[in-house]
Protein backbone atom coordinates (compact mmCIF):
# COMPACT_ATOMS: atom_id res chain seq x y z
CA UNK A 1 0.00 0.00 0.00
CA UNK A 2 0.96 3.72 -0.39
CA UNK A 3 1.72 5.62 2.76
CA UNK A 4 -0.89 8.22 0.83
CA UNK A 5 -3.41 5.47 1.22
CA UNK A 6 -2.27 5.44 4.78
CA UNK A 7 -3.22 8.07 7.16
CA UNK A 8 -0.49 10.40 4.96
CA UNK A 9 -3.31 11.86 3.07
CA UNK A 10 -1.88 15.40 1.72
CA UNK A 11 1.21 15.32 3.56
CA UNK A 12 3.71 17.47 2.17
CA UNK A 13 6.53 15.63 3.04
CA UNK A 14 5.55 12.96 0.33
CA UNK A 15 5.62 15.52 -2.50
CA UNK A 16 9.46 16.40 -0.77
CA UNK A 17 10.46 12.94 -1.09
CA UNK A 18 8.81 12.60 -4.40
CA UNK A 19 10.41 15.52 -5.67
CA UNK A 20 13.59 15.03 -4.61
CA UNK A 21 13.92 11.71 -6.63
CA UNK A 22 16.25 12.38 -10.31
CA UNK A 23 14.65 10.14 -12.98
CA UNK A 24 17.45 9.44 -15.35
CA UNK A 25 16.23 7.90 -18.47
CA UNK A 26 17.63 4.87 -20.68
CA UNK A 27 19.80 3.37 -17.46
CA UNK A 28 20.95 1.10 -17.29
CA UNK A 29 19.01 0.60 -20.59
CA UNK A 30 17.36 1.80 -23.11
CA UNK A 31 13.84 1.83 -22.27
CA UNK A 32 14.50 2.08 -18.45
CA UNK A 33 13.79 5.80 -17.11
CA UNK A 34 15.98 5.07 -13.95
CA UNK A 35 14.20 6.78 -10.44
CA UNK A 36 17.76 7.91 -8.71
CA UNK A 37 17.69 8.12 -4.92
CA UNK A 38 21.10 9.74 -4.45
CA UNK A 39 19.63 12.98 -4.88
CA UNK A 40 17.27 12.16 -2.03
CA UNK A 41 20.06 11.73 0.03
CA UNK A 42 21.83 14.84 -0.98
CA UNK A 43 18.30 17.05 0.40
CA UNK A 44 18.82 16.52 4.37
CA UNK A 45 15.03 17.72 4.95
CA UNK A 46 13.51 14.92 3.01
CA UNK A 47 16.27 12.17 3.63
CA UNK A 48 15.03 13.27 6.92
CA UNK A 49 11.33 12.80 6.28
CA UNK A 50 11.70 9.14 4.70
CA UNK A 51 13.17 8.09 7.63
CA UNK A 52 10.71 9.62 9.87
CA UNK A 53 7.85 7.93 8.06
CA UNK A 54 8.98 4.51 8.06
CA UNK A 55 10.16 5.02 11.76
CA UNK A 56 6.82 6.49 12.56
CA UNK A 57 5.28 3.21 11.69
CA UNK A 58 7.47 0.74 12.43
CA UNK A 59 8.32 2.13 15.94
CA UNK A 60 5.16 0.66 17.99
CA UNK A 61 5.65 -2.97 16.16
CA UNK A 62 8.31 -4.80 18.19
CA UNK A 63 10.33 -5.64 15.30
CA UNK A 64 13.74 -6.58 16.48
CA UNK A 65 15.02 -6.91 12.85
CA UNK A 66 15.83 -5.18 9.78
CA UNK A 67 17.45 -6.75 6.61
CA UNK A 68 18.47 -4.39 4.52
CA UNK A 69 19.17 -5.56 0.65
CA UNK A 70 22.47 -4.42 -0.76
CA UNK A 71 23.32 -1.84 -1.50
CA UNK A 72 20.67 0.67 -1.50
CA UNK A 73 18.75 -0.84 1.37
CA UNK A 74 21.91 0.08 3.26
CA UNK A 75 21.30 3.58 3.14
CA UNK A 76 18.01 3.82 4.22
CA UNK A 77 17.45 0.21 6.44
CA UNK A 78 20.17 1.21 9.12
CA UNK A 79 18.67 4.40 9.71
CA UNK A 80 15.25 3.16 10.42
CA UNK A 81 17.05 0.13 12.65
CA UNK A 82 18.75 2.56 14.87
CA UNK A 83 15.43 4.73 15.61
CA UNK A 84 13.16 1.72 16.56
CA UNK A 85 16.22 0.06 18.10
CA UNK A 86 16.16 -3.42 16.25
CA UNK A 87 19.04 -4.97 14.48
CA UNK A 88 20.24 -4.60 11.22
CA UNK A 89 21.06 -7.59 9.13
CA UNK A 90 22.57 -7.44 5.57
CA UNK A 91 21.08 -9.26 2.91
CA UNK A 92 24.10 -9.30 0.39
CA UNK A 93 25.58 -10.86 -3.10
CA UNK A 94 27.51 -13.90 -3.00
CA UNK A 95 30.46 -14.17 -1.46
CA UNK A 96 30.48 -11.06 0.29
CA UNK A 97 29.66 -11.75 3.49
CA UNK A 98 32.39 -14.22 5.70
CA UNK A 99 31.43 -16.96 7.30
CA UNK A 100 28.69 -19.45 7.53
CA UNK A 101 25.81 -18.10 4.93
CA UNK A 102 22.36 -19.13 3.77
CA UNK A 103 21.47 -18.16 0.41
CA UNK A 104 18.51 -17.96 -1.70
CA UNK A 105 18.53 -17.86 -5.87
CA UNK A 106 15.94 -15.53 -7.93
CA UNK A 107 15.25 -15.12 -11.34
CA UNK A 108 16.71 -12.14 -13.59
CA UNK A 109 14.89 -11.37 -17.11
CA UNK A 110 18.38 -13.01 -18.27
CA UNK A 111 19.95 -15.33 -15.68
CA UNK A 112 19.58 -15.73 -12.24
CA UNK A 113 21.24 -13.79 -9.07
CA UNK A 114 21.30 -14.91 -5.20
CA UNK A 115 20.97 -13.37 -1.81
CA UNK A 116 22.81 -14.48 1.17
CA UNK A 117 21.84 -13.68 5.11
CA UNK A 118 24.49 -14.63 7.85
CA UNK A 119 23.77 -17.76 9.60
CA UNK A 120 22.98 -16.86 13.18
CA UNK A 121 21.73 -13.13 12.29
CA UNK A 122 18.29 -13.91 12.75
CA UNK A 123 16.34 -16.30 14.96
CA UNK A 124 13.54 -18.12 14.50
CA UNK A 125 10.39 -16.58 15.03
CA UNK A 126 11.89 -13.01 15.29
CA UNK A 127 10.00 -10.08 13.58
CA UNK A 128 11.39 -8.48 10.36
CA UNK A 129 11.38 -5.39 8.61
CA UNK A 130 12.75 -5.23 4.75
CA UNK A 131 13.64 -2.08 3.31
CA UNK A 132 14.92 -1.42 0.25
CA UNK A 133 14.86 1.73 -2.19
CA UNK A 134 12.60 0.49 -4.94
CA UNK A 135 10.22 -2.49 -5.55
CA UNK A 136 9.71 -3.17 -9.23
CA UNK A 137 9.01 -6.63 -10.16
CA UNK A 138 8.99 -7.92 -7.01
CA UNK A 139 11.60 -10.41 -7.28
CA UNK A 140 14.57 -9.33 -5.03
CA UNK A 141 12.08 -8.68 -2.23
CA UNK A 142 10.61 -12.17 -2.95
CA UNK A 143 13.94 -14.09 -2.70
CA UNK A 144 14.49 -11.79 0.61
CA UNK A 145 11.11 -13.44 2.29
CA UNK A 146 12.04 -16.44 1.26
CA UNK A 147 15.72 -16.42 2.63
CA UNK A 148 14.18 -14.93 5.63
CA UNK A 149 11.56 -17.70 5.92
CA UNK A 150 13.79 -20.13 5.49
CA UNK A 151 14.13 -23.02 8.39
CA UNK A 152 16.35 -21.28 11.01
CA UNK A 153 15.11 -24.10 13.36
CA UNK A 154 13.66 -27.54 12.84
CA UNK A 155 11.95 -28.82 15.85
CA UNK A 156 11.70 -32.64 15.58
CA UNK A 157 9.22 -34.88 17.76
CA UNK A 158 7.63 -38.38 17.51
CA UNK A 159 5.72 -40.89 18.59
CA UNK A 160 5.16 -44.13 18.04
CA UNK A 161 2.84 -47.00 17.46
CA UNK A 162 3.64 -50.35 18.63
CA UNK A 163 1.48 -53.63 17.61
CA UNK A 164 1.91 -57.30 18.79
CA UNK A 165 0.30 -59.57 16.11
CA UNK A 166 -0.68 -63.13 16.45
CA UNK A 167 2.67 -64.75 15.53
CA UNK A 168 4.65 -62.67 17.78
CA UNK A 169 6.08 -60.08 14.89
CA UNK A 170 6.38 -56.62 16.34
CA UNK A 171 5.88 -53.30 14.13
CA UNK A 172 6.85 -50.61 16.00
CA UNK A 173 5.41 -47.30 13.78
CA UNK A 174 6.97 -43.69 14.04
CA UNK A 175 5.59 -41.07 13.49
CA UNK A 176 8.26 -37.93 13.34
CA UNK A 177 6.80 -34.89 12.89
CA UNK A 178 8.87 -31.91 11.72
CA UNK A 179 8.17 -28.02 12.72
CA UNK A 180 10.08 -25.96 10.72
CA UNK A 181 10.20 -22.38 12.02
CA UNK A 182 11.82 -19.34 10.24
CA UNK A 183 11.81 -15.40 11.01
CA UNK A 184 8.65 -13.65 10.70
CA UNK A 185 8.65 -11.42 8.14
CA UNK A 186 5.78 -8.52 9.17
CA UNK A 187 6.26 -6.19 6.20
CA UNK A 188 8.53 -4.60 3.32
CA UNK A 189 9.29 -1.50 3.24
CA UNK A 190 10.30 0.67 -0.04
CA UNK A 191 10.72 4.44 -1.05
CA UNK A 192 9.02 4.03 -4.65
CA UNK A 193 7.13 1.68 -5.81
CA UNK A 194 5.07 0.57 -9.21
CA UNK A 195 1.23 1.41 -9.01
CA UNK A 196 0.07 -2.02 -9.00
CA UNK A 197 0.81 -2.37 -5.23
CA UNK A 198 -2.06 0.00 -3.90
CA UNK A 199 -4.35 -1.64 -1.54
CA UNK A 200 -3.69 -4.95 0.13
CA UNK A 201 -1.34 -6.02 -2.50
CA UNK A 202 1.14 -8.41 -1.03
CA UNK A 203 4.63 -10.38 -2.04
CA UNK A 204 4.55 -14.20 -0.56
CA UNK A 205 1.60 -12.96 1.70
CA UNK A 206 3.63 -10.03 2.94
CA UNK A 207 2.36 -6.47 2.65
CA UNK A 208 4.38 -4.05 1.26
CA UNK A 209 4.86 -0.15 2.06
CA UNK A 210 5.83 2.54 0.20
CA UNK A 211 6.11 6.24 -0.25
CA UNK A 212 5.80 7.37 -4.08
CA UNK A 213 5.46 6.12 -7.40
CA UNK A 214 7.99 6.22 -9.91
CA UNK A 215 8.08 9.50 -11.77
CA UNK A 216 8.76 9.76 -15.90
CA UNK A 217 10.12 13.06 -16.14
CA UNK A 218 12.72 14.54 -14.11
CA UNK A 219 12.67 17.65 -12.38
CA UNK A 220 15.69 19.54 -13.31
CA UNK A 221 18.00 18.22 -11.05
CA UNK A 222 22.23 19.14 -10.91
CA UNK A 223 21.06 21.46 -13.86
CA UNK A 224 22.55 19.99 -16.72
CA UNK A 225 25.49 17.82 -15.84
CA UNK A 226 23.52 14.93 -14.65
CA UNK A 227 21.95 13.63 -17.39
CA UNK A 228 23.26 10.92 -19.30
CA UNK B 1 11.66 -50.08 6.92
CA UNK B 2 14.38 -52.01 9.49
CA UNK B 3 13.54 -55.28 10.36
CA UNK B 4 15.31 -56.60 13.15
CA UNK B 5 15.22 -59.99 15.23
CA UNK B 6 14.60 -59.45 18.65
CA UNK B 7 13.96 -62.81 21.18
CA UNK B 8 12.71 -64.59 18.37
CA UNK B 9 10.34 -62.16 16.99
CA UNK B 10 10.63 -60.20 13.78
CA UNK B 11 10.11 -56.76 14.69
CA UNK B 12 9.69 -54.22 11.51
CA UNK B 13 10.14 -50.40 12.47
CA UNK B 14 8.84 -47.96 10.05
CA UNK B 15 8.75 -44.19 9.75
CA UNK B 16 6.31 -41.81 8.43
CA UNK B 17 7.58 -38.17 8.34
CA UNK B 18 4.87 -35.08 8.45
CA UNK B 19 6.02 -31.84 8.09
CA UNK B 20 5.33 -28.26 7.64
CA UNK B 21 4.36 -25.58 9.85
CA UNK B 22 2.39 -26.63 13.29
CA UNK B 23 1.44 -23.74 15.79
CA UNK B 24 1.85 -25.90 18.64
CA UNK B 25 5.30 -27.23 19.27
CA UNK B 26 4.84 -31.55 20.05
CA UNK B 27 6.94 -32.80 22.44
CA UNK B 28 8.85 -35.72 22.90
CA UNK B 29 7.14 -38.77 23.60
CA UNK B 30 8.54 -41.45 25.07
CA UNK B 31 7.60 -44.75 23.07
CA UNK B 32 3.52 -44.39 23.70
CA UNK B 33 1.52 -47.11 22.85
CA UNK B 34 -1.62 -46.43 21.08
CA UNK B 35 -4.71 -48.54 20.64
CA UNK B 36 -5.76 -47.67 17.41
CA UNK B 37 -4.80 -49.63 14.56
CA UNK B 38 -7.31 -50.95 12.00
CA UNK B 39 -5.76 -54.49 11.53
CA UNK B 40 -3.39 -56.03 14.10
CA UNK B 41 -4.45 -56.73 17.76
CA UNK B 42 -2.50 -54.18 19.58
CA UNK B 43 -0.54 -53.84 23.14
CA UNK B 44 -3.06 -51.20 24.68
CA UNK B 45 -1.86 -48.60 27.55
CA UNK B 46 -2.48 -45.07 27.68
CA UNK B 47 -2.65 -42.74 24.67
CA UNK B 48 -1.69 -39.62 26.11
CA UNK B 49 1.62 -38.94 24.78
CA UNK B 50 4.07 -38.38 28.05
CA UNK B 51 6.07 -35.17 27.13
CA UNK B 52 9.36 -34.66 28.53
CA UNK B 53 9.95 -31.49 26.59
CA UNK B 54 10.81 -31.32 22.09
CA UNK B 55 13.74 -32.89 21.26
CA UNK B 56 15.03 -29.88 19.00
CA UNK B 57 17.27 -30.66 16.21
CA UNK B 58 19.04 -27.21 15.47
CA UNK B 59 19.83 -26.84 11.50
CA UNK B 60 23.31 -25.23 11.34
CA UNK B 61 21.66 -22.21 11.62
CA UNK B 62 21.20 -21.71 14.65
CA UNK B 63 23.87 -23.79 16.03
CA UNK B 64 26.46 -21.09 14.75
CA UNK B 65 25.88 -17.88 17.09
CA UNK B 66 28.24 -15.04 17.27
CA UNK B 67 29.27 -15.77 20.50
CA UNK B 68 32.29 -17.94 20.23
CA UNK B 69 33.84 -15.34 17.60
CA UNK B 70 34.25 -12.38 19.09
CA UNK B 71 37.35 -10.30 18.20
CA UNK B 72 39.86 -9.85 21.63
CA UNK B 73 41.45 -6.72 20.09
CA UNK B 74 44.18 -4.93 21.71
CA UNK B 75 43.29 -1.92 23.68
CA UNK B 76 41.34 0.84 20.96
CA UNK B 77 42.44 3.81 20.62
CA UNK B 78 40.88 7.25 19.65
CA UNK B 79 42.46 11.01 19.66
CA UNK B 80 43.43 10.30 22.92
CA UNK B 81 40.09 11.22 25.42
CA UNK B 82 39.54 9.21 28.60
CA UNK B 83 36.23 9.76 29.74
CA UNK B 84 35.11 6.36 31.14
CA UNK B 85 31.40 6.33 29.25
CA UNK B 86 33.42 6.30 25.66
CA UNK B 87 35.75 3.90 27.01
CA UNK B 88 32.56 1.84 27.84
CA UNK B 89 31.22 2.49 24.20
CA UNK B 90 34.36 1.71 22.96
CA UNK B 91 34.86 -2.07 24.59
CA UNK B 92 31.76 -2.77 23.89
CA UNK B 93 31.90 -2.10 19.81
CA UNK B 94 35.36 -3.79 20.24
CA UNK B 95 33.53 -6.78 21.55
CA UNK B 96 31.21 -6.93 19.13
CA UNK B 97 33.58 -6.88 16.11
CA UNK B 98 33.96 -10.69 14.92
CA UNK B 99 37.28 -11.63 13.14
CA UNK B 100 36.80 -14.51 10.30
CA UNK B 101 40.18 -16.20 9.88
CA UNK B 102 41.07 -16.86 5.85
CA UNK B 103 38.46 -14.25 4.56
CA UNK B 104 38.41 -13.68 1.50
CA UNK B 105 41.98 -15.62 1.22
CA UNK B 106 44.42 -17.84 3.25
CA UNK B 107 46.13 -16.16 5.85
CA UNK B 108 43.53 -12.95 6.49
CA UNK B 109 41.38 -12.09 9.30
CA UNK B 110 38.57 -10.35 8.53
CA UNK B 111 37.38 -7.65 10.59
CA UNK B 112 33.52 -8.48 10.46
CA UNK B 113 31.40 -5.50 11.72
CA UNK B 114 28.16 -7.28 10.98
CA UNK B 115 27.98 -8.87 14.52
CA UNK B 116 28.07 -4.85 16.07
CA UNK B 117 24.98 -4.54 13.59
CA UNK B 118 23.36 -6.88 15.84
CA UNK B 119 23.81 -5.21 18.84
CA UNK B 120 21.46 -2.50 18.26
CA UNK B 121 23.51 -0.71 21.66
CA UNK B 122 26.90 -0.98 20.23
CA UNK B 123 25.68 0.52 16.75
CA UNK B 124 24.49 2.99 18.09
CA UNK B 125 27.11 4.09 20.46
CA UNK B 126 29.49 3.10 16.88
CA UNK B 127 27.45 6.27 15.48
CA UNK B 128 27.23 8.73 18.42
CA UNK B 129 30.79 8.89 18.63
CA UNK B 130 31.12 10.18 15.05
CA UNK B 131 28.38 12.06 15.70
CA UNK B 132 29.74 14.05 18.77
CA UNK B 133 32.93 14.70 17.14
CA UNK B 134 31.53 15.64 14.23
CA UNK B 135 28.44 17.82 14.72
CA UNK B 136 29.84 21.08 15.64
CA UNK B 137 32.73 20.89 12.30
CA UNK B 138 30.55 22.82 9.99
CA UNK B 139 30.69 19.60 7.86
CA UNK B 140 27.81 19.53 4.99
CA UNK B 141 29.10 16.18 3.36
CA UNK B 142 29.47 12.56 4.46
CA UNK B 143 30.91 10.74 2.07
CA UNK B 144 30.27 6.80 2.31
CA UNK B 145 32.35 4.15 0.22
CA UNK B 146 30.11 1.02 -0.93
CA UNK B 147 29.14 -0.69 0.31
CA UNK B 148 30.26 -0.89 3.97
CA UNK B 149 30.14 2.79 4.48
CA UNK B 150 26.38 3.23 3.06
CA UNK B 151 25.56 1.57 6.26
CA UNK B 152 27.58 4.13 8.76
CA UNK B 153 27.57 7.10 6.40
CA UNK B 154 23.95 7.65 6.54
CA UNK B 155 23.34 7.83 9.98
CA UNK B 156 26.09 10.25 11.01
CA UNK B 157 25.12 12.64 7.62
CA UNK B 158 21.06 12.74 9.19
CA UNK B 159 22.43 13.01 12.41
CA UNK B 160 24.70 15.86 11.60
CA UNK B 161 22.42 17.65 8.83
CA UNK B 162 24.52 16.56 5.66
CA UNK B 163 24.17 15.46 2.94
CA UNK B 164 25.02 11.82 1.98
CA UNK B 165 27.26 11.27 -0.90
CA UNK B 166 27.83 7.50 -1.98
CA UNK B 167 31.16 6.64 -3.65
CA UNK B 168 30.41 3.39 -5.95
CA UNK B 169 31.75 0.45 -7.88
CA UNK B 170 31.89 1.84 -11.98
CA UNK B 171 28.09 1.83 -13.78
CA UNK B 172 26.33 1.38 -10.68
CA UNK B 173 25.33 5.21 -10.33
CA UNK B 174 22.91 6.41 -12.91
CA UNK B 175 24.34 9.70 -15.31
CA UNK B 176 27.33 11.91 -15.28
CA UNK B 177 30.00 11.02 -12.91
CA UNK B 178 33.38 11.59 -12.06
CA UNK B 179 36.22 8.31 -11.37
CA UNK B 180 39.05 7.77 -9.65
CA UNK B 181 41.43 4.45 -10.25
CA UNK B 182 43.71 3.10 -7.57
CA UNK B 183 45.96 0.39 -6.72
CA UNK B 184 44.95 -3.02 -5.35
CA UNK B 185 47.46 -6.01 -4.55
CA UNK B 186 47.28 -7.49 -7.73
CA UNK B 187 45.54 -4.59 -10.64
CA UNK B 188 43.52 -1.75 -10.12
CA UNK B 189 39.63 -0.72 -9.00
CA UNK B 190 37.69 2.32 -10.00
CA UNK B 191 35.41 4.47 -7.87
CA UNK B 192 33.01 6.71 -8.90
CA UNK B 193 30.92 9.98 -7.65
CA UNK B 194 27.91 11.82 -9.05
CA UNK B 195 29.14 15.33 -11.09
CA UNK B 196 27.04 18.06 -9.23
CA UNK B 197 26.71 16.03 -6.15
CA UNK B 198 29.06 18.24 -4.10
CA UNK B 199 29.92 22.22 -4.39
CA UNK B 200 33.38 23.72 -4.82
CA UNK B 201 34.49 25.01 -1.41
CA UNK B 202 31.87 22.18 0.58
CA UNK B 203 33.50 20.68 3.73
CA UNK B 204 33.38 16.86 3.85
CA UNK B 205 33.91 13.77 5.91
CA UNK B 206 34.90 10.24 4.17
CA UNK B 207 33.42 7.41 5.89
CA UNK B 208 33.87 3.57 5.67
CA UNK B 209 33.87 0.58 8.09
CA UNK B 210 37.20 -0.33 7.95
CA UNK B 211 41.26 1.21 7.00
CA UNK B 212 43.34 -1.22 5.53
CA UNK B 213 46.02 -0.20 3.31
CA UNK B 214 44.44 3.05 2.72
CA UNK B 215 43.65 2.73 -1.38
CA UNK B 216 40.09 3.07 -1.46
CA UNK B 217 39.77 6.42 0.72
CA UNK B 218 42.79 7.74 -0.75
CA UNK B 219 40.73 7.59 -4.05
CA UNK B 220 37.78 8.91 -2.41
CA UNK B 221 39.72 11.85 -1.06
CA UNK B 222 40.74 12.70 -4.61
CA UNK B 223 37.50 12.48 -6.02
CA UNK B 224 36.23 14.93 -3.42
CA UNK B 225 39.46 17.31 -3.71
CA UNK B 226 39.07 17.32 -7.67
CA UNK B 227 36.50 18.90 -7.07
CA UNK B 228 37.28 21.46 -4.83
CA UNK B 229 35.79 20.20 -1.87
CA UNK B 230 38.25 20.14 1.79
CA UNK B 231 38.46 16.74 3.09
CA UNK B 232 38.13 17.57 7.00
CA UNK B 233 39.13 14.22 8.08
CA UNK B 234 38.28 10.22 7.17
CA UNK B 235 36.17 8.01 9.79
CA UNK B 236 36.50 4.49 10.10
CA UNK B 237 35.23 2.47 12.91
CA UNK B 238 38.51 0.19 12.69
CA UNK B 239 41.88 0.37 11.82
CA UNK B 240 44.48 -2.05 10.37
CA UNK B 241 47.66 -0.25 11.66
CA UNK B 242 50.21 -2.44 10.17
CA UNK B 243 49.17 -1.93 7.03
CA UNK B 244 49.79 2.07 7.34
CA UNK B 245 46.67 3.17 5.89
CA UNK B 246 47.50 6.37 7.62
CA UNK B 247 50.80 7.17 6.49
CA UNK B 248 49.61 6.81 3.13
CA UNK B 249 46.55 9.07 3.48
CA UNK B 250 49.33 11.84 4.19
CA UNK B 251 47.72 14.54 5.51
CA UNK B 252 44.61 13.62 5.75
CA UNK B 253 43.57 13.35 9.86
CA UNK B 254 42.01 9.94 10.06
CA UNK B 255 39.66 8.94 13.41
CA UNK B 256 39.56 5.53 14.23
CA UNK B 257 37.09 3.75 17.12
CA UNK B 258 39.02 0.49 17.24
CA UNK B 259 42.52 -0.31 16.08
Amino acid sequence: MFAEENGLHGDPRIKAISDAIRVVPHFPKPGIMFQDITTLLLDQKAFKYTVDIFVDRYKEKKISVVAGVEARGFIFGPPIALAIGAKFVPLRKPRKLPGEVISEAYVLEYGTDCLEMHVGAVQAGESVLIVDDLVATGGTLSAAIRLLGKELEVHCSSSSTIILDQINNIYIFEHVFLERVGADVVECACVIGLPQVKGNWTLNGVPLYVLVEPRLNDLGHFGDGGFV
Amino acid sequence: MDTLKIFNSNVVIQRFFYSGNFVNQLKLTALSFSSTCPKKRSISASTAPVGTGGRHFHTAASNHRNTSCFSHMAAPTSDGHKEDVKDDRISRITSAIRVIPDFPKPGILFQDITTLLLDPVAFKDTIDLFVERYKDKDISVVAGVEARGFIFGPPIALAIGAKFVPMRKPNKLPGAVISQEYSLEYGTDKIEMHVGAVQEGERALVIDDLIATGGTLCAAISLLERVGVKVVECACVIELPDLKGRDRLGDKPLFVLVS
